[in-house]
């Protein structure tokens, strides 16, 4: 069979066109994130200073810079993820190791997924009804608490992904020496699936770096350098919402600045997640 | 309580095995992937510091039958065997049976290389550790020996602290070697383990296992019919799940009881 000469000229007119869709499309999207990056470093830079990191959020008028909010967020979400990792790995790896095909494993399996994909704010009240309203006050627990919440499905997930990736045979290798099953896997599987580990726990830690609606129900905002959790803390996520809102210049300069250091401190995450995922075991 | 004496079965060449030189006697056993009956009847002896070789088509039950005798296939629910496998007289099928110790006595090395990712020394120690606190002189010395004994010694001696990983497939391959003998396994277990190899590395790990039966009893599941008259003492033809023929390699290879056998070896089937 051959294609007459009109049907093959068709077909390359349609190639033609559906490949110019597929580009401007792409450029469209790719114009979308060029614009936001642009707006945030041409307004962000100016205000980006060493008191940035050195002052407090000022009161409107005065000077200052984001100092406990930058160190609210660290002390969140480190405490975050070290809760969601000792919970994500352990779910993943028995999802993976032991759960199986079980009617069980599969419920567990499910509910993760709807809560990889629930509504932050509803994680928000959901830790503002357990660990906020009981004891009268927002505290930097409770916002870590519900950071940890959104990043343990994810990394529950990846977890078990990369664990089901590596070969029965390494798995029966260490058994085979006479290793309980629970021993392989913490001396062997978990090292061998590494790379795969820390990406997940990369793209965890990205997802809730910024992160404002739970932290508005939980950690709140405070005005002043505090290193104590019990109390509400400062966060860049919501001082960056308040101060974005507010009506004075310098409060919404320190905002810009505040959401440029998120977005680069996401973006190096996330290349670095790349590198990491991409290097064999072996090294 | 099945009766069935293998040297009864095979009237061939199994009158050879002396009953005091059977390390372990397999009676009987059937195995079960779900529903499916994998093994059936099968029973061979093995002896005590001699190389059987299984032979066989693909599917035929070779590696079910090696790994029952480690009960590896306990990892997997739905995979059962009955009948009795006689480790020095105690069942090692019975339900009171350590199976870490079982598999501790028992040594395996699998199809395709399975170094961990660990340095070359840390593969060598790590089963030796599981059962041993030995200090680290004493550690160095059974490191090396059993580098030695799987012919890697002089390759690795000098990078004893790089991944067990950066090593090429051969090397790899008798890296799991040393791992199993570091452990000093009374019987080893060899699942196709030159089928990934090339032919250097391949006659190197049968030199390797022909200076290793001196203080084991190994097992080996080949698709390689020469490997298997190289290296073995005895031979076990299966197909289908049962064990067709057993005998003296040499017998079973020079003129093979069965046509089944003697179609196989001479390559008319499978």
């Amino acid at each position: 069979m051959t294609a007459s000469a009109a049907k093959i000229a068709r077909r390359r007119a349609s190639d033609i066109v559906f490949k110019m869709f597929c580009v401007t499309v792409t450029v469209v999207a790719l114009a979308a994130l060029a614009a936001i990056l642009w707006s945030l470093l041409s307004q962000g830079i100016g205000g980006l200073d060493l008191e940035i990191f050195t002052k407090s959020t000022p009161a409107p008028g005065s000077k200052g810079g984001l100092a406990n909010a930058i160190v609210g967020s660290i002390q969140m979400c480190v405490m975050a993820m070290i809760l969601a990792l000792a919970i994500g790995i352990l779910a993943g790896t028995w999802l993976a190791e032991y759960g199986g095909r079980s009617a069980y494993a599969s419920v567990v399996r499910f509910l993760n997924d709807v809560l990889l994909s629930a509504p932050s704010i509803l994680v928000g009240l959901f830790v503002y009804e357990i660990l906020v309203a009981p004891f009268h006050t927002f505290s930097g627990f409770a916002g870590s608490v519900a950071l940890a919440m959104l990043a343990v499905p994810v990394i529950t997930r990846t977890t078990e992904d990369v664990l089901s990736l590596q070969a029965a045979t390494l798995r029966e290798a260490g058994v085979a020496l006479g290793a309980p099953l629970s021993f392989v896997i913490r001396t062997i599987l978990w090292r061998s699936a590494s790379s795969g580990l820390l990406t997940g726990a990369l793209l965890a830690f990205a997802r809730i770096s910024g992160e404002t609606a739970p932290l508005l129900f939980t950690a709140l905002n405070n005005q002043f350098f505090s290193l104590d959790l019990r109390h509400p803390t400062a966060n860049l996520p919501v001082v960056i919402f308040n101060f974005a809102l507010s009506a004075y210049d310098d409060w919404r300069r320190l905002a810009w600045a505040g959401a440029l250091l998120i977005a680069a401190t996401v973006l190096t995450v996330t290349v670095v997640a790349r590198i990491v995922a991409k290097e064999p075991s072996r090294s | 309580m099945n009766t069935v004496n293998p040297a009864e079965t095979f009237e061939t060449s199994i009158a050879e095995i002396d009953k005091a030189q059977v390390k372990v006697d397999m009676r009987n056993l059937d195995f079960f992937y779900g529903q499916t009956r994998a093994l059936k009847g099968v029973s061979i002896p093995f002896a005590r510091n001699k190389v059987t070789a299984l032979i066989g088509p693909s599917g035929c039950g070779k590696s079910t039958l090696l790994r029952t005798l480690n009960r590896m296939y306990a990892l997997y629910p739905g995979q059962k065997a009955t009948g009795e496998i006689m480790l020095d007289g105690e069942n090692v099928l019975g339900a009171g049976v350590d199976l870490a110790r079982l598999r501790a006595r028992v040594g395996m090395v699998f199809q395709k290389p399975t170094p961990f990712p660990m340095t070359i020394y840390d593969n060598v120690a790590f089963g030796v550790r599981l059962y041993e606190t030995l200090a680290k002189p004493e550690m160095d010395v059974r490191v090396e020996e059993a580098l030695t004994r799987a012919a890697l010694w002089d390759e690795v001696k000098d990078k004893l602290r790089s991944p067990g990983l950066g090593l090429s497939g051969g090397q790899q391959q008798r890296l799991c070697v040393a791992r199993c003998v570091a452990v000093r396994p009374e019987v080893l277990l060899l699942d196709e383990p030159t089928s990934a190899l090339d032919p250097i590395s391949s006659a190197k790990l049968e030199d390797t296992v022909i200076q290793l039966k001196a203080d084991h009893t190994i097992v080996i599941v080949t698709h390689n019919l020469g490997q298997a008259a190289r290296v073995s003492d005895y031979t076990g033809f299966m197909y289908l799940g049962e064990l067709v023929e057993f005998g003296a390699t040499h017998d079973v290879f020079t003129r093979p009881a069965t046509s089944r056998t003697s179609d196989y070896i001479t390559g008319r089937f499978g």
